[in-house]
């Protein structure tokens, strides 16, 4: 199977907590994911997913509160807004929407969690690479 | 930045920057400078050539000039300050890795460099309407740009791009020609040229010729003044054996209502136009949209305080460095165009459209007379309709 690169997203708050206890039970996660953490998906702006495609990752899975949960008021509206435009320019781009999808987790969800970002690297590694991959290094921007 | 001085200095050289007397008339007229910010053409000048150790300054100002030429319009020594400022980024991006502010994060130059990917295979064709004929292979293109993607990354301002694609592409069809669209076709590059990248520039460039020349084009036209600048000017520097004709689309449509004997219909409106950079001081196309305008019967054209060569900007260029500052400087022009009473403010460039479409949400402007934005192509196709002798396309059918 080709090797991917998929990047997380988190989100400070319930996601980055679902993650930190899924490592401190030693839970496995794919060793092809890389997390960033952010303070809230209202931070995600459609620059910083087409980054992560511009520099080669596969897909990206944004790791999110449940809208009622949110700390910060507009930021689940701010984050889905952003992420159906990204979705229609990954069309566009032929990259494909599904290459970015948003999954929700409450404070306990660790083993929903790991289950999510277990499914999306599968579903991932058998639509294979990027098709829009760079074909050179790109600059650290 | 002495491992670049000679590069700084044959820069200088062939931009004729020592022939500048210092007498301010470019800072005088810079429109960014006028608005406020520290920031001056003729002080850079000055430091580059006097006192070249102020990288500091240097590598700051470079990034904020608009590049819209208004400085080089009023120097009365020909310094050529824009490609100045164009070579200078150029330079600095590639040994520096400089690249100024880019506003909304830089996710506008991100597409443009996923771009770039080889095996890129986009589904930007959605936008094409049942009603608008194009082919796959013929001598004639009609080169799209990134309006597919401004419309959705800029849908919470309401902009609409993409009638200059559609209304261009009308304009083409009711002359009698039905060009080439294509789905492989890529950025032009100009945002990317125009702050540095010009590695991608060219990969973009020599993509774009390989795909339209596989496509059997020999002719491409364009509605958008910064894809005609860089198609006409820029992409023939770094594509060897580069052989397309350019054609910008109000020409295009100018020489086709003379030959067709087609009329626009009559509108009575009063409207202003706004001349962008690219196309009034870059290219010399003052009075040909003017006249397109004047064939339509009952259309009075108000010019703003400021017209023509001497337009004032839309506010930014190849989305850096967008702040305060821009604007103030697109309010400034809104004003403009407000005290001309016009109905309508009509613009040849689909980046003016999203600038000003931007200011006008401004809440500045709150209880401030309206003025509807417009495509120019959108009105002349609105004023050309389809009809038996409007139409020889569909007569053929």
């Amino acid at each position: 199977m080709t090797p991917v690169s998929i990047l997380g997203i988190a989100c400070n708050w319930s996601p980055y907590a679902c993650y930190h206890a899924a490592g401190r039970a030693e839970l496995a996660l794919p060793a092809n994911f890389r997390l960033m953490r952010v303070m809230c998906m209202g931070r995600i702006n459609q620059a910083l997913i087409l980054k992560a495609f511009e520099h080669g990752a596969d897909g990206v899975i944004l790791l999110e509160c449940v809208d009622a949960d949110c700390r910060y008021g507009p930021g689940p509206e701010v984050g889905h807004t952003n992420v159906d435009r990204v979705r229609r320019l990954l069309r566009f781009l032929g990259i494909g929407q599904e290459r970015l999808v948003e999954r929700a987790f409450a404070a306990d969800g660790r083993d929903e969690l790991v289950h999510a970002v277990w499914d999306f690297t599968r579903a991932i590694e058998d639509m294979g690479p990027n098709p829009a991959k760079p074909g050179s290094a790109r600059e650290a921007s | 930045m002495s491992d670049i001085s000679q590069k700084v200095e044959q820069i200088i050289r062939e931009h004729n920057l020592h022939l500048c007397l210092e007498c301010g008339k470019c800072s005088a007229s810079c429109p960014r400078m006028l608005s406020g910010k520290q920031y001056s053409p003729r002080l850079l000048a000055q430091k580059i050539i006097a006192s070249p150790e102020d990288e500091g300054y240097i590598e700051s100002a470079v990034w904020e000039c608009l590049t819209c030429g208004l400085c080089e319009e009023r120097c009365p020594s020909g310094v050529r300050f824009v490609d100045f400022i164009l070579r200078l980024r150029s330079l600095l991006a590639a040994v520096k890795g400089l690249k100024g502010y880019r506003a909304h994060d830089g996710a506008v130059h991100s597409w443009m460099r996923i771009m770039t990917a080889p095996g890129l295979k986009q589904n930007r064709l959605e936008w094409l309407t049942p009603d608008l004929r194009t082919t796959q292979e013929g001598p004639v293109a009609f080169f799209v740009g990134c309006a597919p993607y401004f419309d959705v990354f800029f849908s919470g301002i309401g902009v609409q791009t993409l009638a200059f694609a559609r209304d261009g592409l009308r304009l083409m069809n009711r002359l009698g020609v039905d060009p080439v669209v294509l789905a492989e076709e890529r950025c032009c590059g100009h945002d990317l040229l125009w702050t540095g990248d010009s590695a991608n520039f060219a990969e973009l460039s020599r993509l774009n010729y390989q795909a339209f020349r596989q496509a059997g084009v020999k002719e491409i036209v364009t509605a958008c003044p910064e894809c005609f600048q860089v198609w006409e000017r820029f992409v023939p520097e770094v594509v060897e054996g580069f052989d397309l004709k350019v054609t910008l689309l109000l020409d295009f449509v100018e020489r086709g209502m003379k030959t067709s004997g087609l009329r626009f219909s009559p509108l009575k409106t009063r409207v202003t136009y706004q001349d962008p950079c690219r196309l009034a001081r870059m290219a010399d196309r003052v009075e040909g949209p003017r006249r397109l305008m004047g064939m339509i019967e009952g259309l009075t054209l108000k010019e703003m305080d400021n017209s023509g060569r001497s337009a004032l900007c839309c506010g930014n260029s190849s989305f850096i460095n967008c702040d305060a500052y821009s604007k103030r400087i697109q309010l400034e022009r809104l004003d403009e165009a407000r005290r001309t009473k016009a109905e309508l403010l009509l613009t040849a460039c689909p980046k003016c459209h999203i600038h000003l479409a931007c200011a006008l949400r401004d809440p500045h402007t709150l209880g401030q007379p309206g003025i509807e934005l417009r495509p120019l192509p959108s009105l002349l196709a609105e004023r050309l309709p389809a009809g038996p002798e409007g139409d020889p396309g569909d007569n053929a059918r």
